[in-house]
């Protein structure tokens, strides 16, 4: 940490006056301590920023001295899973790290998280969180390792007003052959371009299994992966029904392969064709309502709320339910080296409670985990956050471990020679058990 | 095959010519002004994107014609803390390429005039050592940064940008300083210099070609290099451009185009820069001498 | 290479008038340590000890992240004879033969000695604008270099080449699904013929003009000249700059990386690319360390031959 010349004028002064040793994150009178606390995204810094005056309050309140630092660090994903990797190692991380979902396996199995079970225990707002995400955010070893505030329904975006115009029907799909028929029907009235934009293709990375084929695997089968053993069951059925639906979405040119193929993918298709109403449905979780079109968003879209509405998975077969895939959204963590593991929770319990979280919330466009948000302002205000929230009450999510990683690479190249031409559903499915089984190692695969 | 020629000897043998021009020679110059011309046109065209994309209001990721507008160089240096990105690269930069060249003067100069064991040893593997990518090498680099309490300051990044470039620069150098003859210093010698004063007085006129080079190399090593600085530094207010170009990229994962072609054009005047200044040395760079006996 | 011999032997037993008598290696060895030390004790801090410690990673499981992280085993040779097994790893070794191959053995090495040459015809103007034209794409930083491919392979109608070939009536191509390895190479070879050129100028520049000239006298053409008197004599730094960009180009990650991910399908996963798919993706540092390894033996062999190849005949 770098040390400035004030302080350390500061701390020269206090040692001769008081006698006091300064250690390297205290300063000031007596037993106040600093914590750091990491954002990655501009959003969260800005959010973070605004509350931390009044988590020092509170703290005042409460007899102690804590003093906020916020690390504001703003990189891509993989970057900051590289540098965050190497500073866990080292023990140089900062106090309170704010993970996406897809990071918190990795680091907790790594052992570079403390495990906070004893901190929830106690903590009456644990209580208010909805029973099946206190499932969802136990790892293998049976710990919880990080603190979810917050959380997206992923379903499908769609042009309400395009679908309207061109009279189709606008009711949510029941199955996948309903959603199919449905797309051919806008296709055909709208130039016949692709309707639909799926996450698919390597030039997607990650975002091709954690946002398009997870979700729709989740509808037909969640024994995939199984906590308890560690292990991915690669012959479960669902897999090669997902990939029989990609391989029909291609075939009937429902999906946008040439976009897809794209460095950028998401570019011309959800900032770009979307927007501008030339693709007419996009699988998108719940920030797209601030993030991606809300009117500080990437590509805002004007009278977004009337224009655009949702529709919930459909089910694989008839018979079946529909339903949103909560993606566990952020979660706060906190190094296992840490020498403020106290204050960094109270920290981190602050964020996740009442008006502060509804800040963060807002500001994200994403939904509360906890059941006593929904009538907090500034949440309050926010129709499609609050109708998010009850979604997600009732969401599906199935947790992964070791070797997600390896998954989504494998996933990737699969569902890229779909989009090739090159393979049918069930090639492209044997292809993808192979590339698994290989990038996985014996140990990881069922 | 040992050569006395000094470097100034071949501009003195270029000759005038003294042969009309033929119709041979004609068409000997047509067409090598064509291949020059279709060289360049190779190297610049890809870069009508970057120079069309930084003065677009609206800037795409494929070349249009733009919407003439200075809002990107104006973005880039007005956005909070663009313009000192640009300074930390600066002194990295420069920080960096001197204590590399420092270093490999030094260096060089003992590889070129002592022979002792180890030395060829020496001088392949740290060569072939740079094979094995960061990827694998950031760990430990990293951890022992961390001990040596290196990490987030811009002087310990300096040290090992420095040291990661210092192998080519030692071996670049060494070849320049062994094709001094030796003579010129033992002349020194006589005329009752040290060891150190002959080494200003004959070597290091001389080593200016190779000086160039090997400042030119680094500085570009080091400039492009964001691996090291994005894990070696904490705090934003130390990034280099390096990463900061990335600053384009990661909002709502939603490229700023025309941001990212205006950053790249400011990112790539330093070390075109450092090239004209550096161009007449590069030119006369006697590496061939490092091959002559 | 063959710098290796007499003036620096000369220069061991030479010796300032101020000190008395012959010096034998001992008595230089102050001086050498003063100049040397440093440097090498830096370079073995910083770049020797970490390649040493990939060395010993390579011989074990280790994992960044996940729970195989909290237990690494020592496995000896398994990850070995994994990647030399492997299918994937093998392909990804057999693009990087290609792709060095033909962008930086034979793309930039006869660009750069065809620009090399060119311009150090005397009667040439404009060397410099020349010389700067080509040493931009060199300079650019590599995201850069890769957007600006990007925007030129584009596969929609809207990419430069697109346009070009629109122009001649073709369809819009998509270049770097279409054609990903030859792609990647045509941007390698503008990537490097600057380095190639500047190596080459001053090779050239030691070549006696008599010599040339005499043998244009005696009717010798061109391109007679050029493989009997020109070539044999810049030998040397010719198979030094291969040795140079062989490991250069050897470790070109982000240019391809941030313009194809490797793919489509594999078919441009480099080994640095394959290296840093597991080394860091997948946080397989064990497996992406022996693949470094394996990648450095490569080399070393190749660099041998180099220098072999170079020291005869001269």
């Amino acid at each position: 940490m770098k040390r400035t010349p004030v302080i350390a004028a500061l701390m020269a002064t206090l040692v001769a006056a008081g006698g006091l040793t300064a250690c390297s994150s205290s300063s000031g009178d007596g037993d106040a301590v600093t914590i750091s606390i990491m954002e990655t995204k501009q959003i969260g810094i800005d959010a973070v920023k605004k509350l931390i005056p009044g988590f020092e309050a509170e703290m005042k309140k409460q007899g102690k001295n804590v003093k906020v630092k916020l690390v504001g660090d703003v990189l891509t994903d993989p970057q900051f899973v590289t540098k965050i990797t190497q500073q866990f190692i080292a023990g140089e991380a900062p106090d309170v790290i704010d993970l996406g979902d897809s990071m918190v396996p990795g680091f907790a199995g790594a052992g570079y998280l403390t495990p906070l079970d004893d901190y929830l225990d106690k903590w009456d707002g644990w209580d208010h969180y909805f029973p099946h995400i206190q499932k969802a955010m136990v790892r293998q070893d049976g710990n919880i390792y990080a603190l979810v505030h917050d959380s997206g329904v992923q379903n499908f975006f769609y042009r309400k007003d395009i679908l309207t115009q061109d009279g189709i029907d606008t009711a949510q799909p029941k199955t996948w052959d309903d959603m199919i028929s449905r797309l051919e029907q806008v296709k055909a009235k709208n130039g016949d371009l692709p309707p639909i934009v799926i996450p698919a293709g390597t030039a997607w990375g990650g975002g091709s299994w954690g946002e398009g084929f997870q979700p729709i695997l989740a509808g037909v089968d969640q024994n995939y992966y199984s906590l308890k053993t560690g292990k991915w069951d690669l012959k479960s059925p669902g897999w090669e029904q997902t990939f029989d639906l990609y391989s029909t979405l291609t075939t009937k040119g429902l999906l946008p392969v040439q976009d897809l193929e794209n460095p950028n993918p998401w570019e011309p298709t959800k900032y770009d064709k979307f927007p501008a109403g030339k693709l007419q449905v996009a699988a998108q979780g719940t920030w797209g309502w601030k993030f991606d079109w809300g009117p500080n968003g990437a590509t805002p879209i004007d009278g977004l709320e009337t224009k655009v509405d949702t529709w919930q998975y459909p089910a694989m077969k008839s018979g079946g339910e529909t339903y949103g895939w909560s993606g566990l959204g952020s979660s706060y963590g906190i190094p296992e080296k840490s020498e403020h593991k106290d204050e960094a929770m109270l920290l981190a319990q602050y964020l996740s409670s009442g008006k502060p979280l509804a800040q963060v919330l807002v500001a994200s466009g994403a939904a509360p985990v906890r059941d006593d948000i929904a009538d907090i302002k500034p949440f309050a205000d926010e129709p499609k956050l609050v109708q998010a929230g009850k979604d997600l009450a009732s969401s599906l999510y199935v947790p992964t471990g070791d070797g997600s990683e390896q998954i989504a690479q494998a996933v990737a190249n699969a569902t890229e020679l779909i989009l090739q031409g090159k393979a049918d559903g069930k090639e492209a499915y044997d292809s993808f058990v192979k590339n698994a089984t290989d990038l996985l190692g014996p140990t990881l695969v069922k | 095959m040992s050569s006395s020629v000094t470097p100034q000897a071949p501009a003195a043998a270029r000759q005038f010519r003294h042969r009309p021009l033929t119709a041979v020679d004609v068409v000997q110059r047509f067409f090598a002004y064509t291949l020059l011309g279709l060289l360049v046109l190779f190297c610049l065209v890809p870069f009508a994107w970057v120079v069309f994309s930084a003065v677009d209001g609206n800037a795409g990721p494929t070349v249009q014609l733009p919407a003439l507008s200075f809002e990107n160089f104006i973005r880039f240096f007005t956005n909070a803390g663009t313009p000192m990105l640009l300074v930390n690269s600066l002194i990295i930069g420069v920080g960096g390429t001197v204590l590399n060249l420092v270093l490999g003067i030094a260096g060089g100069y003992a590889l070129a005039r002592f022979e002792f064991k180890g030395r060829r040893a020496f001088m392949f593997s740290i060569l072939l050592i740079r094979v094995i990518p960061a990827p694998a090498t950031i760990v430990a680099l990293y951890l022992i940064m961390v001990n040596l309490k290196l990490t987030n300051t811009l002087y310990g990044l300096i040290l090992v940008e420095a040291v990661l470039q210092l192998p080519v620069t030692l071996w670049l150098l060494k070849g320049t300083i062994s094709a001094v003859p030796i003579e010129l210093e033992e002349a020194a010698w006589v005329d009752g210099n040290t060891r150190l004063q002959a080494i200003r007085r004959v070597v290091f006129p001389l080593v200016g070609p190779g000086l160039g080079a090997a400042a030119m190399l680094t500085f570009m090593g080091i400039w492009g290099d964001f691996l090291t600085p994005l894990v070696m530094l904490q705090s934003q207010e130390l990034y280099p451009l390096s990463i900061g170009l990335f600053r384009a990229f990661s909002e709502h994962n939603h490229v700023d185009w025309g941001l990212l072609a205006a950053s790249a054009v400011v990112y790539v005047v330093p070390p075109a820069v450092l090239y004209i200044f550096v161009r007449k040395h590069l030119l006369r760079s006697s590496l061939g001498g490092a091959v002559k006996g | 290479m063959t710098s290796i011999t007499s003036a620096p032997a000369r220069a061991a037993t030479a010796s300032p008038p101020s000190s008395p008598g012959r010096r034998g290696p001992k008595r230089t060895w102050p001086l050498v340590l003063l100049l040397l030390g440093p440097g090498a004790a830096l370079i073995v801090l910083f770049i020797i000890v970490p390649a040493v410690y990939g060395l010993y990673l390579s011989f074990t499981n280790t994992q960044l992240t996940g729970f195989a992280a909290r237990n690494p085993q020592w496995v000896g040779i398994d990850n070995y004879t994994y990647l030399l097994a492997s299918q994937d790893f093998l392909s990804s070794l057999g693009q990087t033969g290609q792709f060095v191959l033909f962008s930086a053995i034979i793309g930039q090495t006869v660009l750069g000695m065809v620009a090399a040459i060119l311009l150090s015809r005397p009667w040439v103007r404009g060397k410099g604008l020349f010389g700067a034209a080509v040493l931009m794409p060199m300079i650019v930083p590599e995201v850069v270099a890769s957007l600006t491919w990007a925007s030129v392979l584009s596969n929609n109608s809207a990419g430069t080449l697109n346009r070009l070939t629109g122009l001649f009536g073709a369809d819009p191509t998509a270049w770097l699904q279409v054609v990903p390895m030859v792609s990647i190479i045509i941007v390698n070879v503008w990537r490097g013929v600057a380095f190639a050129m500047i190596m080459f100028q001053a090779a050239l520049e030691d070549v006696p003009a008599e010599l040339i000239e005499a043998a244009r006298m005696d009717g010798a053409r061109a391109l007679q000249i050029f493989r009997h008197i020109t070539l044999p004599l810049i030998r040397g730094p010719v198979f030094l700059y291969l040795l140079l960009t062989t490991i250069s180009t050897v470790g070109v990650f982000g240019l391809v990386y941030f313009l194809t991910q490797g793919g489509p399908g594999g078919a441009t996963r480099l080994a640095a690319i394959y290296i840093y798919e597991r080394a860091l993706q997948f946080a397989q540092i064990g497996i992406g360390s022996a693949a470094s390894m394996i990648l450095l033996a490569i080399v070393l062999v190749l660099g041998l031959v180099y220098v072999r190849l170079a020291k005869v005949e001269v």
